[in-house]
């Protein structure tokens, strides 16, 4: 059943690809800026070594990257209580044929996967290709590590979908569980 | 009253959707509080640095090599020899010598002065604190054995001229005072400089030429309201806002943006309805209040939140540079930017729900 709820999520989505454009732009940007901080890490330190505490700013740019990519991550639960209250007369339909709450949780919870998915993967791929062509033409005088940006990228895949899935949980889980009857008489 | 009661009802209706507006805004104040407490600490710093070399002292000639502030030593520290100047009659000129030495494996601002006995070493309470000594014990400088004396709040560690000078060398400035009666005048750079021949300048971004015999700071002059020490200060928060630092936070704060305009949207759209019957009789402008009700309870709260969360994670990740001031200074500075943000993410979305007509609010789902 949990993999006809995710089957069902994955038809849903592909059909509000449109809906996910502002969620993916916003996780993409922290995503991008998390790479590109992992990537450039000797710049930042070398720039952290000039203001002095070269450490506790280079730690203070990461928390604030990775913060960034928090709230980029946040827009996905946003669009996702969008989608719930455009969907709630489906989600009506789907309780009152007898549809479990968990295949339609599982359902309502791929399109934040999916947005939070792309966003880091399209922002890791530009910061990569950002860093690659600032490397190559001598803009980062430190260079950039691949390894940094393998790691930054690995960081913000898990982290925006972790805080996607976290965030997205319970308005989902809200909406699958009211009574059907309410929902099919919603207005949404 | 009514206006935050109908908002409060709202936001019971869809808490969820105030939970993650509050917490995307929340992060991104957050961030630009981090990076405000850093950027105050920083100006506090500068602010102290100067003060501690200036005293009461209303111009400062610095060498052409100019001055640059030592992470290590924490202070102000000479570039080069100070600037040759012969004192016109009725003005006061103590010159000092700075640069930097190891104390205990301490990099230590070291500066000279006439003033200082021989023997004798005075430090300010910081460096004091810094270096684990107290008033009386003795402390080795350039191969001497000082007693130390503890007197302001500096980094620095002040010794006579001679013993100085073996350490640093020529390198220094000199602090001017004018003749009594004349401290407050506004162009005491200009007079000063023209009788000694060396450039003035109440801009403390302004570089020494370095071929030239060295700059004079006015500190009381220039225009605009701020003082030497609140430009010099400028200087050192402005190195953090304009680092990737705040550039990082700039752009967390732009998501934070359009995060609550976007929640404030789907509100819109959701309560289409509602807003249609408002303006149908005639309650357009009330439906701006309520909008603009709500969107100053989810700044508000979202400001507390990541002000709050700000000072737990500066504590935390940056405790040697944070302080409860900076952190309260940079609180009031985002709240001073907060207002503008909470009435524009509610004008956006009700401007576009007003630009319709009541009946097609009211026939749309």
């Amino acid at each position: 059943m949990l993999r006809k709820g995710l089957s069902y999520g994955w038809l849903a989505a592909r059909r509000r690809i449109r809906e996910m454009v502002l969620p993916v732009v916003t996780t993409a940007t922290g995503a991008f800026l998390v790479v590109i901080v992992f990537g450039m890490s000797d710049g930042i330190r070398a720039q952290s070594a000039s203001l002095g505490h070269a450490e506790e700013i280079s730690r203070a740019v990461v928390l604030i990257a990775v913060t960034v990519l928090l709230v980029g991550v946040v827009e996905v639960a946003v669009a996702t209580t969008r989608t719930v209250a455009h969907r709630t007369r489906e989600l009506g339909v789907l309780g009152a044929n007898g549809v479990p709450r968990r295949p339609v949780v599982a359902a309502l919870l791929v399109e934040p996967v999916i947005a939070a998915l792309l966003g880091a993967l399209v922002g890791a791929l530009l910061a990569a290709a950002t860093g690659m062509v600032l490397g190559a033409v001598g803009l980062a005088a430190t260079g950039v590590s691949v390894e940094g940006l393998i790691l930054g990228a690995a960081i913000s895949i898990g982290v925006s979908i972790v805080a996607a899935l976290a965030t997205s949980i319970v308005p989902t889980w809200n909406a699958a569980s009211r009574p059907p009857i309410r929902s099919l008489t919603a207005g949404g | 009253m009514c206006l935050v009661r109908f908002a409060l009802a709202n936001i019971r209706r869809r808490p969820e959707r105030f939970v993650l507006s509050v917490l995307g805004i929340a992060l991104a104040i957050a961030c630009v509080t981090v990076v405000r407490t850093i950027s105050a600490s920083f100006a506090i710093t500068g602010a102290d640095s100067v003060t501690e070399v200036l005293g009461s002292a209303q111009l400062w000639a610095v060498p052409a090599a100019g001055v640059h502030y030592d992470n290590d030593a924490q202070a102000l520290v000479a570039d080069g020899a100070a600037p040759t100047i012969t004192v016109p009659a009725g003005w006061t000129a103590i010159r000092i010598l700075s640069g930097v030495t190891e104390i205990n494996g301490s990099t230590v601002s070291l500066r000279g002065s006439d003033e200082i006995a021989g023997g004798q070493a005075t430090l300010g309470s910081e460096v004091a604190d810094r270096l684990g000594l107290h008033s009386g014990d003795r402390v080795v400088v350039g191969g001497q054995s000082l007693a130390v004396n503890l007197d302001g709040r500096g980094q620095s560690i002040t010794v006579a001229t001679p013993l100085a000078k073996s350490v640093v060398g020529d390198n220094g400035w000199v602090t001017i005072f004018a003749p009594a009666g004349e401290e407050k005048r506004r162009d005491l750079g200009q007079i000063f400089g023209g009788a000694v021949g060396l450039a003035s300048t109440s801009d403390p971004s302004v570089k020494p030429d370095p071929n030239g015999g060295g700059l004079i700071y006015d500190t009381v002059g220039g225009n605009g309201p701020l003082t030497f020490e609140q430009k010099f200060s400028a200087l050192f928060s402005g190195k953090v806002t304009s680092s990737t630092l705040g550039l990082i936070s700039t752009i967390g704060l732009a998501l934070g943006f359009v995060i609550a305009v976007s929640s404030f949207l789907a509100a819109v759209q959701e309560r289409r309805r509602e807003f249609g019957i408002m303006s149908s009789i005639g309650l357009a402008d009330e439906v701006l209040y309520f909008f603009l009700v709500e969107s100053g309870i989810v700044f508000l709260t979202a400001y507390l939140v990541g002000v709050i969360g700000a000072g737990a994670a500066v504590a935390l990740v940056i405790p040697g540079i944070a302080t409860p001031t900076a952190w309260l200074q940079a609180a009031g500075m985002v709240a001073a930017f907060l207002p503008a943000m909470a009435i524009v993410g509610a004008l956006v979305p009700v401007h576009r729900l007003l630009q319709q007509r009541p009946v097609s609010l009211l026939g749309d789902t």
